[in-house]
């Protein structure tokens, strides 16, 4: 097999951002039109008049089969009743939007579908990407391809520490960690005297990662307090007896759990069965994520319940959300979880950025110039403000607070609702983790 | 008896566990009264069962024969395809009963609150064991499976309709995961993938309890669950860990498994 020498142009390499929408058939074409001394000028430069008619081409990478696969379609119904939305009131720069969705899966098969998207169908920005397994292996491709992408819930941490801090095409979800953190800051405020915490995640990075961090924040709290059990059995196992029984044997004050699928209801349901809160404080990180199958006969009032960015019940919700809700119910006959707002705040960031980059003259942007755009951008999504950090990580509200059976509904909502910032809880942009948590102000 | 190696078994569980859903769904949207949810429950289990026939007449017969490993791959992909067919018919998201798992309420034993749910699948259990037993040991059907697992040939020599016994006895244990997989539901969710869980934990049940015999499978799944629920009291990072070296050290030094015989 013939390598090629790092001085020879690869055709087979994807194209960098200098060359990023010239292909080889449209060179001949141009060629062949006779305009080959001028098409010999402008091989460096994107065919801006090409690009800026017709549908707007948009990459949507979403995770559908699996214990994520809710979390997956949650994020593309968002992205669709953006699109549908937008669509309607004329698209962006009067260019209709069209979504080409391609599936998350494991790291291989996703970086190919994403070059495929990127160089196949050609789309102006990729929306997507739910895990970090996944993602940290997106980064580096799309950096390499210089398309914009932005992730939905992924990030590019190898554990609590980033990998790409500056990074150029890659604009980052929240930090992993932050809803343990916030957990964290709350769980002294709602439950007085805890001595003892067991703990409970999935056997991966992010069980492992919200574990520690929930931890040292609590430390800082409760400088007494003892971590007596932590369990993390693998991701998709469905029977956690044998955990809930080490759990009332640990006789912790208090369980920590970080489940955020269909696990989280399983492990209530179990847990109701023995009665383990009525000994125990609960805290549930993330299980917001699976909020309308925490049915009120197994989910106790009192626990203290994370729904990520985004509170459908918020009774402070804007028209925005309040229609969100509404036709997401409606359509669906469920009520949205926070991966909605993920993919509506990155979807509609790029709109927002697009048009901005795009100045009075309206004329469709470079994907650079895109990019500038939305660095440091704030705009309202369906949650309210949320921005872009200089360092491309997603900047939002999220919401936790103790579960109620004062509702319409057949499953539990939160009252009080707590709102915590990343301005609060996300360490800032180069800082390690742990460092930062130990530098607090208690 | 039918000396095959399949795979699909796992996703019959999971067949079983989607259809008690529906059932039950089903039946409380009708007006049934909670308490008698695992009538539907059961009743659909069983029912779904039949579809062991249409996997042995239409695929498994023709590979009886054939080299194990091919075998293997096929029921591989009957795997693969029922995954995906669980996942076209009821979607993606988990799939439960609500809260029907605690209708019929607690009671404590030993100091300890267990769900009279648990209680109830652990006793149909028991008696689908004994029932199973009863079948292979009392019955002239029983005696003539155990001749077919003995000594095939002999047995179509003497007048056993082959093909009639093989389509019973599959459908037969086909029916017995689905039902296996209806049951479990009130307490857990169904997700399309739980059928390769428990393929899994099948293969350490057989291994360490030896192949060959109802009892020794029997006895390798107490052994496996004990062992787990031991070593997640005692020492939590042991929990997949233990289960494979004890798999580990049956297939090295006993690879009969502990309680097979000699000819099992």
């Amino acid at each position: 097999m013939t390598r090629f020498s790092q001085a020879t142009p690869d055709p087979l390499r994807p194209r960098g951002p200098r060359d990023n929408d010239t292909s080889r058939r449209q060179f001949l074409k141009l060629l062949s039109a006779g305009a080959g001394a001028a098409a010999a000028t402008r091989l460096d430069a994107p065919f801006a008049s090409a690009q800026a008619t017709g549908p707007v081409k948009i990459g949507v990478l979403t995770i559908r089969a699996g214990v994520a696969a809710p979390v997956g379609a949650a994020g593309l119904r968002a992205t669709e009743w953006w699109a549908e939305r937008l669509n309607k009131g004329g698209g962006i720069l009067g260019r209709q939007v069209q979504l080409v969705v391609e599936e998350e899966s494991n790291p291989k098969d996703t970086v190919e579908r994403y070059r495929k998207l990127v160089l196949q169908d050609k789309v102006e920005v990729v929306l997507g990407g739910i895990s970090t397994g996944v993602t940290l292996a997106l980064g580096p491709v799309a950096e390499d391809l210089g398309t914009p992408w932005l992730s939905w819930d992924g990030t590019t941490q190898k554990g609590v520490e980033e990998t790409m801090p500056n990074p150029k095409w890659t604009f980052k979800s929240v930090d992993n960690e932050v809803e343990a953190i916030v957990a964290g800051i709350l769980t002294p405020k709602y439950f007085k005297g805890i001595k003892t915490v067991a703990g409970i995640g999935n056997d991966y990075s992010y069980g492992h990662d919200c574990w520690e961090s929930y931890q040292a924040v609590l430390k800082r709290y409760i400088p007494d307090v003892k971590f007596v059990l932590e369990l993390f059995p693998k991701l998709g196992v469905t029977d956690f007896t044998s955990h809930i029984a080490a759990i009332q044997q640990s006789k912790a004050d208090l369980l920590m759990c970080s489940f955020w699928s269909g696990d989280a209801t399983i492990i209530m349901k179990q847990a109701a069965a023995v009665g383990l809160f009525k000994t125990m404080k609960g805290v549930f990180t993330t299980a917001g994520g699976v909020h309308d199958s925490l049915k009120k006969e197994f989910t106790p009032e009192g626990l203290l319940l994370g729904y990520n960015t985004m509170y459908f019940d918020d009774p402070k919700a804007s028209p925005l959300l309040k229609q969100f809700v509404h036709e997401y119910k409606a359509k669906y006959n469920e009520y949205p979880p926070y991966e909605c707002d993920h993919a509506f705040f990155d979807a509609e960031s790029y709109k927002v950025a697009v048009e901005k980059a795009a100045g009075a003259g309206k004329k469709w942007p470079e994907k650079a110039q895109v990019v500038k755009a939305l660095e440091g951008l704030e705009i309202e999504s369906l949650s309210g403000r949320r921005s872009w950090r200089e360092d491309h990580v997603q900047m939002c509200n999220f919401y936790q607070g103790i579960t109620t059976h004062k509702n319409a509904y057949d499953f539990v909502t939160i009252s009080p609702i707590e709102i915590v910032s990343t301005k609060q809880a996300m360490k800032p942009a180069g800082s390690k983790l742990f460092d930062w948590i130990n530098g607090w102000k208690v | 008896m039918q000396k095959i190696f399949n795979l699909a078994c796992g996703s019959f569980y999971a067949l079983g566990a989607y259809v008690g859903v529906s059932a039950v769904g089903w039946y409380v949207g009708a007006g049934g009264p909670p308490a008698l949810f695992i009538v539907p429950l059961a009743v659909a289990g069983l029912a779904v069962g039949a579809v062991g026939v249409v996997v042995e007449r239409g695929l498994l017969r023709f590979v009886y024969d054939r080299d194990e490993t091919f075998q293997l791959l096929m029921t591989f992909a009957v795997v693969l395809m029922m995954e995906d067919a669980i996942r076209l018919t009821w979607g993606t998201a988990p799939r439960s009963t609500g809260g029907l798992y605690l209708a019929y309420g607690q009671v404590r034993i030993l100091g300890a609150t267990a769900p009279v749910y648990n209680l109830i699948v652990i006793a149909a259990s028991l008696a689908i064991a004994l029932a199973i037993g009863w079948l292979l040991t009392r019955t002239a059907f029983g005696r003539i499976i155990r001749a077919t697992a003995d000594n095939r040939d002999m047995a179509e020599a003497l007048g056993v309709d082959m093909r009639r016994v093989y389509a019973k006895v599959f459908t037969l244990g086909t029916a017995l995961g689905t039902l296996g997989g209806a049951l479990v539901i009130p307490a857990t969710a169904a997700m399309s993938e739980m059928g390769i869980e428990l393929i899994v934990e099948a293969f350490a049940v057989v291994v360490i309890g030896g192949l060959g015999s109802m009892r020794c499978a029997f006895v390798g799944a107490l052994a496996v669950g004990i062992l787990r629920s031991i070593a997640i009291s005692v020492y939590p990072e042991l929990e997949m860990l233990l289960i494979y070296l004890i798999v580990i050290a049956v297939l090295v030094v006993r690879p009969r498994g502990l309680f097979g015989g000699a000819e099992a």
